[in-house]
């Protein structure tokens, strides 16, 4: 080593410094190489297309439950012999959430939740893949009429599709789906012990008639607008197995679902990922894709870094129009906008001074400008114009912007008419009002434009911003005269009895819910058509109650929201995509993607 | 040495009590409730009322504290309240994850940085002190998430060199190092920009120390003086820095592993924030302050290694 090298006294002096330094960086080189040590070993490595999941997810069961069938090309549907699942590719599915919720349908809310939910399991009705405004059958071989009972019960009459197996579960044999199943599942739906959604089935029972025949009887008559979804691929409408169920527990299956729908459950890792694989014996058929896995990647910058680097198929989003063309200006990326949308709309609290005055109600609607509101999403695709609270695009009973026109509850932006009925209040001189908000960007970012918009009519707004949680437990304790709310419901009964019916008023209402403007005039005309059968005529009665929101300015719709994905060209959903009450594009035995 | 590090554990117990039972008070008082949250706004008062029920929300906040602590006692972590697996298995699952990519992130922060930080020192108030301080002070400004999402963009999306994301089973070695690149990367290089500037700073001071003059008097080589005798002392207060940086990378290591959304300590920690999971939430606070006091031990028994004069009474 140079250290050991002998040298004279007046070199060491002349040179030391100098050897020195060059020592200590050949060191540091020295300590460089080391440090690239990895290089060599990580640059042989060629990146991984996709990963399997990490050891120590949920463990696929090595060898089925004693008397597993497993199922075989002859349980898989007539002239569907499945392609080898190795020269299928699996979709990489990178969702924004951080985990999963739960994945026993009946519970399941969360958007993560319901997108797998809606892989593994079936009902007995299915809203078309991609188009949420249509049924077709799905384990029931046909959508039945419903019939009356002299005691004026409603009976529906479902049939189910032979040869439907269920996955193999971890103490579960795959056996064939019956009238037992249904049965079992749906008094589940209706338990509110075990099911998120029970009251959606108060007064329903449920009655097997025989292997392949369920009775569902409904004690006060329902329109199909009313009834089916009850019995559809959202929230309670999905079957569980009776068997697996049984044996696993409740709590057991809220990480291992067990379900007949094209994609089984094979893993979880816990804030990492589930893993799906698909199910050959599909009733449909056997499906294009080997599987997906579903990705939890909250970060959205990720998400999008991921899809462009090719190791996520199809991603979640960003609600801004702006992602949607920097995504649509990728050669090989798609952004798929679609519904079902949010709708965001004001509430106004007419039981708190001075918005108790309806000319002053008045007054704040016609100050907003919608496009302003739009603003907030870069407009359209992702955020569009809504004329009532239940929107008309995806289900009954909302006005269209003519409909709004035509009864004179369309406002508009008139500052002039604002200020003039503000005057005619005695409010000429403005006021203040004082309210909190989320800090999520789809209320701040309405209030803040609120704000703006009622600063000009001489109205003050003192905003407080909160975290999101605390805001919907602060708006639950009545503190904001106006409330921002931002929700998509179902149906329009939903809707209007969760906002708008005086038993929801928040505090003081018989049964607490979301009415934040303490309305009760349109309580007879939900109730009357929550049980007219008649459909247009329920949908007109919707209406008029929409109408009449408008009219009373006690709610105003700003605008909808829809779902926002973006996902690589190589993927073909199998569908077209219209809206997903699944909140997702919707991955069934169709979806394929080209590697 | 035993005895003592025995002493320190068990002494680390009253300050884990104090942390559980904050830890526990602020899950608790934070806004929001795992109900709530697990079953969103559609949900009935009636539904989120039993959930809370089963999720044994409605006990009194002291039962709730004295079966934690009885757990804990039992090494028993719970339950999620979400999920319902066992957090013992999650946490098992993921603490390699992190733990393997702080000790990647030392090794880089360390193989940089004090390299880096002896020639600024040596080389002091000339171009290449210059350069490394600047570059340093730019490591300093960066948040590692940031310098992520940059790896990723340039390393992942542009030269598709490396993975943007997660990480491979460690039954994949190969695969797994490869995946583990741009993450330790990220926070490696931020260490060592901390590194560099403490190591810069020390061994500046050790050159200025009276047996150092000496040594050069003495006619010592510059490399003899430097490493037989400037930085062997340098390196005490090194040792005790190393045990700093390997806490604030566990702290790190959590918006890390949420942009490369790699599995994790961190990763689940923020997701059990998201979801209100307090028994998640806890456990998970209670293995960080355990890995805490352990480093700090750690640190303290290193001393004695590097430092003969420390005796351990």
């Amino acid at each position: 080593m140079d250290a050991h090298r002998p040298m004279d006294e007046g070199k060491r002096r002349g040179i030391a410094r100098g050897m020195t330094r060059r020592a200590v960086l050949r060191r540091v080189a020295a300590i460089g190489l080391a440090a690239s040590a990895f290089a060599p070993l990580l640059a042989a490595c060629r990146r991984e297309e996709a990963t399997p999941a990490p050891g120590g997810g949920t463990p696929q069961p090595a060898t089925p439950a004693p008397g597993v069938e497993t199922p075989t090309a002859a349980q898989t549907p007539a002239g569907a012999t499945p392609t080898p699942t190795a020269e299928r590719a699996v979709l990489n599915y990178g969702v924004g959430a951080a985990d999963i919720t739960t994945l026993d349908p009946h519970f399941a809310a969360a958007t993560q939740d319901r997108n797998i939910v809606d892989m593994v399991f079936n009902a007995l009705i299915r809203y078309k893949p991609g188009d949420s405004t249509q049924f077709e059958p799905d384990l029931a071989v046909e959508i039945p009429e419903p019939e009356e009972t002299p005691e004026g019960k409603q009976v529906w009459i479902f049939t189910l599709r032979q040869g439907v197996m269920w996955h193999v579960g971890p103490q579960s044999e795959a056996y064939e789906l019956t009238a037992d199943d249904v049965v079992y599942s749906l008094q589940k739906s209706a338990n509110k012990d075990r099911s998120a959604y029970a009251a959606d089935y108060a007064g329903m029972t449920f009655e097997k008639v025989d292997t392949y025949t369920v009775k569902v009887t409904v004690e006060r008559p329902l329109s199909p607008t009313l009834f089916l979804p009850k019995v559809a691929n959202y929230n309670g409408g999905f079957i569980v197995s009776r068997r697996a169920v049984e044996a696993m527990g409740d709590e057991a299956i809220k990480t291992h679902p067990i379900g007949t729908g094209p994609f089984k459950f094979k893993s979880y890792a816990s804030k990492d990922r589930v893993e799906l694989e698909a199910n050959n014996g599909y009733f449909r058929s056997a499906p294009k894709l080997a599987g997906v896995q579903v990705r939890f990647m909250s970060d959205a910058t990720s998400r999008e870094l991921a899809l462009k680097s090719g190791e996520m198929d199809v991603v979640s989003g960003v609600s801004d129009s702006a992602w949607v063309q920097k995504i649509n200006q990728e050669p090989k990326l798609q952004a798929d906008v679609f519904g079902v949308g949010e709708v965001a709309f004001l509430n106004l609290n007419t039981a708190r001074e001075p918005l108790n005055d309806i000319r002053v109600r008045q007054a704040i609607l016609y100050a907003i400008d919608r496009d302003a509101h739009l603003a907030v999403f870069g407009g359209p695709p992702v955020a569009q114009n809504v004329f009532s609270v239940v929107p008309a695009a995806f289900m009954r009973g909302g006005l269209t912007e003519e409909e709004a026109q035509q009864n004179g509850v369309a406002y508009g932006r008139d500052l002039d008419r604002s200020r003039q009925l503000l005057a005619e209040a005695g409010l000429g001189g403005g006021f203040t009002l004082k309210m909190v908000t989320s800090e999520m960007d789809a209320y701040r970012k309405n209030y803040e434009v609120l704000q703006d918009e009622l600063r000009q009519i001489g109205i003050t707004v003192e905003l407080d911003v909160v975290d999101h949680p605390t805001m919907h437990r602060l708006i639950r304790e009545d503190v904001n005269p106006i409330v921002i709310y931002v929700a998509f419901r179902p149906n329009a009964d939903v809707y209007l009895t969760q906002f708008f019916h005086s038993d929801s008023i928040v505090v003081t209402g018989p049964k607490p819910n979301t009415n934040f403007s303490h309305y009760d005039q349109i309580d007879d005309l939900i109730e009357q058509a929550r049980v007219e059968t008649d459909p247009k005529r329920q949908e007109e009665l919707w209406k008029q109650a929409n109408i009449k929101i408008l009219q009373d300015a006690v709610g105003f719709p700003l605008h909808f929201i829809n779902q926002v994905y973006g996902r690589s060209k190589a993927v073909d959903y199998g569908h077209e995509l219209k809206a997903s009450l699944a909140l997702y594009p919707g991955f069934t035995e169709q979806t394929v993607v080209r590697k | 040495m035993v005895r003592y590090a025995v002493r320190r554990l068990l002494l680390a117990f009253p300050t884990l009590l104090a942390v559980l039972t904050i830890i526990f008070v602020i899950v608790r008082v934070a806004p929001g409730d795992p109900a709530t949250a697990a079953l969103g706004d559609y949900a009935s008062e009636e539904a989120v009322r039993a959930l809370r029920q089963r999720m044994g929300l409605d006990r009194p906040l002291w039962l709730q504290y004295l079966s934690f602590l009885t757990g804990l006692l039992r090494g028993d972590l719970g339950k999620s309240l979400i999920t319902g697996q066992p957090v013992v298995d999650q946490i098992r699952h993921v603490l390699p994850y992190t733990v393997e990519l702080t000790l990647a992130a030392i090794v880089i922060g360390l193989v940089i940085g004090i390299p880096l930080g002896i020639v600024t020192a040596i080389r002091r108030n000339t171009l290449v002190d210059y350069v490394g301080r600047v570059v340093s002070l730019a490591g300093l400004s960066v948040p590692a998430f940031y310098l992520g999402i940059l790896l990723i963009y340039l390393f992942a999306v542009r030269l598709r060199l490396f993975p943007a994301l997660g990480a491979a089973e460690f039954s994949r070695p190969g695969a797994h190092l490869h995946a583990l690149v741009l993450p330790a990367v990220s926070l490696g290089l931020i260490e060592a920009a901390y590194v560099t500037r403490m190591a810069r700073s020390v061994v500046l001071s050790v050159l200025h120390e009276d047996y150092v003059r000496t040594a050069r008097a003495k006619g010592l080589p510059e490399r003899i003086v430097l490493f037989g005798h400037a930085l062997r002392s340098a390196m005490i207060p090194l040792v005790s820095l190393i045990g700093l940086f390997a806490i604030s990378l566990i702290g790190g290591s959590v918006l890390t592993e949420e942009v490369f959304a790699r599995p994790g300590l961190g990763k689940l920690m923020i997701g059990a924030m998201k979801q209100k999971d307090y028994t998640m939430l806890q456990s998970i606070m209670v293995v960080y302050a355990f890995i805490i006091v352990l480093i700090n031990l750690v640190t303290d028994l290193l001393y004695g290694v590097v430092d003969p004069r420390v005796r351990y009474e």
